[in-house]
């Protein structure tokens, strides 16, 4: 089911959260929400599902206007932050919820909640309490039931936050499965942007309660449309470096790097260059000098901080086995392709 | 004992203390008093020993012999050896010498003939009424209307009298006049129409105001849980007025309520309806206003209670049941009264232990009136010991009542107890996550 949101504007009291916001989310696809702290976030999926009303703007479900509809009208399944099991009744109450308040005959619901069961693999846990379950259950649980009644759209509030590392990666991948299995539109909202890019077909990254880009995950990651997203996607995060313009060189604190091809003649005099820590290091030859300030050992590769004589910090992440030391030296060159450059106040060129 | 226990016992002490005087001491003096037959008559001492002619009469036929009976009421008055040196030491013993030469050795039946004898007296004229009164009682012989203080004096003066010995601990028994320890309170009160008449009041006092209290004050959370938080803070304090205001005041306000021309006489008065005491109209208005002044204040402590019960549910999971499609009905049908099942039996039996025992509003609105359809087991148990309108007091009897509630009380305290897991109760939250 597409979902439409058109203009839509949240105030609590004087206080505007969000102005004027659209989002379109095409049928079948699942969508981030990403953002700081406070960025609305939230606001936007809970009025989603009805529990906060618009105070401006609209939302269409497909063709149908739900804007005025309370939460019991939408037909949304959400799975909350701390996945909100009531905890009186066993696992199969719990998921038959949605189809008890609707009345449905005893064995319509037994056989639903069967397959759903068998959907998010827990069909063994039915007669248990959300007590005696683990989080990574009880959440599988939380998929069930939001999930039971073939609601149009599954909004997903930070539902891996609550879950250790280990399950998180498990559930990453879980929660994406039935997504794509049961086909179903989807709006995650997170503040982790690893848990954004891979499960999310696309991303809505939003500042102060506005969307900044809403774009694939591998095209925001490589084309940015600021400095905002640019320092908000990738990890470890990209570095961002002042720069002056020379001729067709780009002058740093402590060497100098060509202008590539596709900003030469587009940049202003003064800058902003957005080096991620894969675009620096020995392998794009040297130029740029400084000391390793910091090695962080990650196994597979290790992650330096080049701090330049200006006291401006690089990162670099390169392959493990290699023989750099903290306090070493070094002279290494950066990826002048794949240099992002910002004007002064933020804006990508 | 170190220090740190001292220490403890120490903080302890002040409720310890209260604990053993306004707990422990009247529990115990209950059970003291229930097996006696303290009353007003006999006083909460010892007792005096005295036979007058209505006690004697109130020894059943059997318990002393015709002899001893005759011997005690016939005794009278005897001009004897005894009596005469008294005489001679109180009047003069001239006047004794007269009396011995003139009816030595004479009987007289009563007083008014001993009296007669010594107005015989020509020499040594006794001549007030009251000395010849009290010169008549020298030689009564009878033991009947005197009081001894303690049994041996009583003994002996038996002794000095005919009466059979073989009679004398039966007349000591019956010549006691202060409380015994006895078993027949308790055969009394299970004898009594009125006793099972309490306990049917009782029974319907506590069931009808509990249900009210429960109801109500669920009513109350759930219905100002949806309200905006002021207007719902707002009528949370109104509805906890009854509570906070003395319960003297609280119960005016009733009667000047109800009385009848008070405000509810005086509106249905313009509907035509003759004014009246609403209150102690009929037993039935009474039992209203019964439920209704206690369950207002019981429905409020409900209500503070489930409040705070329903506010710790996670507001997530009424979000959650709003968005899997229940209506209101259902919210409160299937998330938070289930939720609420600690806090509702915790309530119940709390208040089900307190309204067993109190009477203080009924006593003040009330009074266990009309006649006595509204008198509850406590009342009447405060009404024989305490505040009987005949005037004696049977402090015996009240307390066999209020031992009956004592041990209601104590068996559904352990009950609960048991029933609740204590322990667990204390140990774990009951609200979830």
């Amino acid at each position: 089911m597409r979902i439409e949101l058109k203009n839509f504007t949240k105030t609590f009291g004087e206080l505007t959260v969000i102005d004027r916001l659209n989002l379109t989310v095409e049928s079948g696809e699942m969508i981030a929400l990403l953002g700081p702290s406070g960025c609305g976030k939230s606001t936007t999926l809970f009025t989603i599902c009805g529990i906060h009303r618009m105070n401006g703007g609209s939302l269409h479900f497909g063709d149908r206007d739900v804007s005025d509809l309370p939460s019991q009208k939408r037909n949304v399944g959400v799975v909350f932050q701390n996945y909100a099991l009531y905890p009186h009744m066993s696992i199969r109450d719990n998921i038959a919820f949605p189809l008890k308040v609707q009345k449905e005959d005893a064995a319509t619901i037994a056989r639903k909640v069967d397959e759903i069961a068998e959907l998010v693999h827990i069909p063994e846990l039915l007669e248990r309490k959300p007590a005696q379950l683990s989080g990574g259950q009880q959440q599988r649980v939380a998929l069930a039931r939001a999930l039971v009644r073939k609601p149009d759209v599954l909004l997903l509030d930070e539902p891996l936050a609550n879950l250790d590392a280990k399950l998180r990666l498990e559930m990453r991948s879980e929660i994406r499965r039935i997504q794509l299995e049961t086909g179903i539109t989807a709006i995650l909202v997170t503040h982790d942007q690893i848990e954004a890019m891979s499960m999310c077909d696309r991303i809505a990254l939003m500042k102060g309660g506005k969307i900044v880009q809403l774009d694939k995950p591998d095209e925001m990651y490589a084309n940015p449309a600021d400095q905002f997203v640019a320092g908000f996607l990738g990890n470890p995060p990209i570095s961002f470096v002042d720069a002056s313009v020379v001729g067709d060189t780009f002058v740093l604190g402590a060497g100098e790097i060509a202008v590539s091809a596709n900003l030469m003649g587009r940049v202003p005099s003064q800058l902003q260059l957005g080096v991620r820590p894969e675009y620096f290091g020995p392998q794009f030859g040297s130029g740029v000098a400084g000391k390793i300030t910091f090695v962080e050992t990650q196994g597979r590769e290790n992650l330096y901080d080049v701090t330049l004589q200006n006291g401006t910090v690089i990162r670099s992440i390169q392959p493990s086995g290699q023989s750099f030391a903290l306090g070493d030296q070094v002279s290494w060159g950066i990826d002048t392709d794949n240099v992002l450059a910002f004007s002064a106040n933020g804006d990508r060129i | 004992m170190n220090r740190r226990t001292a220490l403890g016992f120490g903080f302890l002490a002040p409720a310890l203390l209260v604990v053993i005087l306004f707990f422990l001491a009247p529990v115990v003096l209950t059970v003291f008093f229930a097996f006696t037959n303290m009353s007003t008559s006999t006083g909460i001492r010892g007792g005096e020993y005295l036979l007058n002619q209505s006690i004697l009469r109130s020894i059943p036929e059997d318990a002393i012999s015709t002899e001893t009976r005759n011997t005690l009421e016939n005794a009278g008055y005897q001009v004897n050896d005894q009596g005469l040196a008294k005489l001679a030491e109180t009047v003069s013993p001239a006047t004794a010498d007269e009396l011995r030469s003139l009816h030595g050795g004479a009987r007289f039946d009563s007083r008014r003939d001993m009296e007669r004898a010594l107005k015989d007296l020509r020499e040594n004229r006794i001549r007030s009424t009251r000395d010849r009164k009290a010169a008549a009682d020298l030689f009564n012989t009878s033991i009947l209307n005197t009081r001894y203080n303690t049994e041996d004096a009583f003994r002996a003066a038996l002794a000095g009298t005919n009466v059979p010995v073989g009679d004398h601990d039966a007349l000591t028994s019956f010549a006691y006049t202060g409380w015994s320890w006895t078993t027949e309170n308790m055969k009394l009160l299970f004898s009594l129409d009125s006793s099972y008449r309490y306990a049917a009041n009782t029974a319907l006092y506590v069931a009808l105001t509990l249900a009210f209290n429960v109801g109500f004050g669920l009513f109350l959370a759930i219905s100002t849980f949806y309200l905006p938080p002021v207007l719902a803070s707002t009528f949370r304090t109104i509805w906890f007025l009854p509570r906070i205001l003395p319960p003297v005041l609280y119960v005016l306000m009733w009667k000047w309520f109800t009385w009848d021309t008070g405000f509810l006489a005086t509106m249905t008065g313009y509907l035509g309806i003759a004014p009246r005491n609403w209150m102690l109209d009929t037993a039935t208005n009474a039992w209203v206003f019964v439920v209704l002044i206690n369950g207002c204040v019981g429905a409020s402590l409900g209500m503070i209670l489930f409040s705070s019960a329903i506010k710790a549910i996670p507001t997530s999971m009424l979000y959650a049941s709003e968005v899997d499609g229940a209506s209101r009905w259902q919210q409160v049908r299937y998330i938070i009264l289930p939720q609420l099942r600690w806090p509702i039996l915790f309530t119940t039996s709390y208040q089900t232990l307190s309204l067993l025992t109190s009477f203080e509003y009924i006593l003040l609105s009330t009074e266990g009136g009309p006649g006595r359809a509204t008198e509850v087991w406590a009342l009447a148990a405060y009404h024989t010991a305490l505040s009987n309108y005949g005037g004696n007091l049977q402090y015996g009897l009240g307390a066999a009542y209020a031992l009956i509630l004592v041990v209601i009380g104590i068996i559904a305290s352990l009950l609960y107890l048991r029933f609740f897991n204590f322990k667990e109760l204390v140990s774990k939250p009951r609200i979830e996550q």
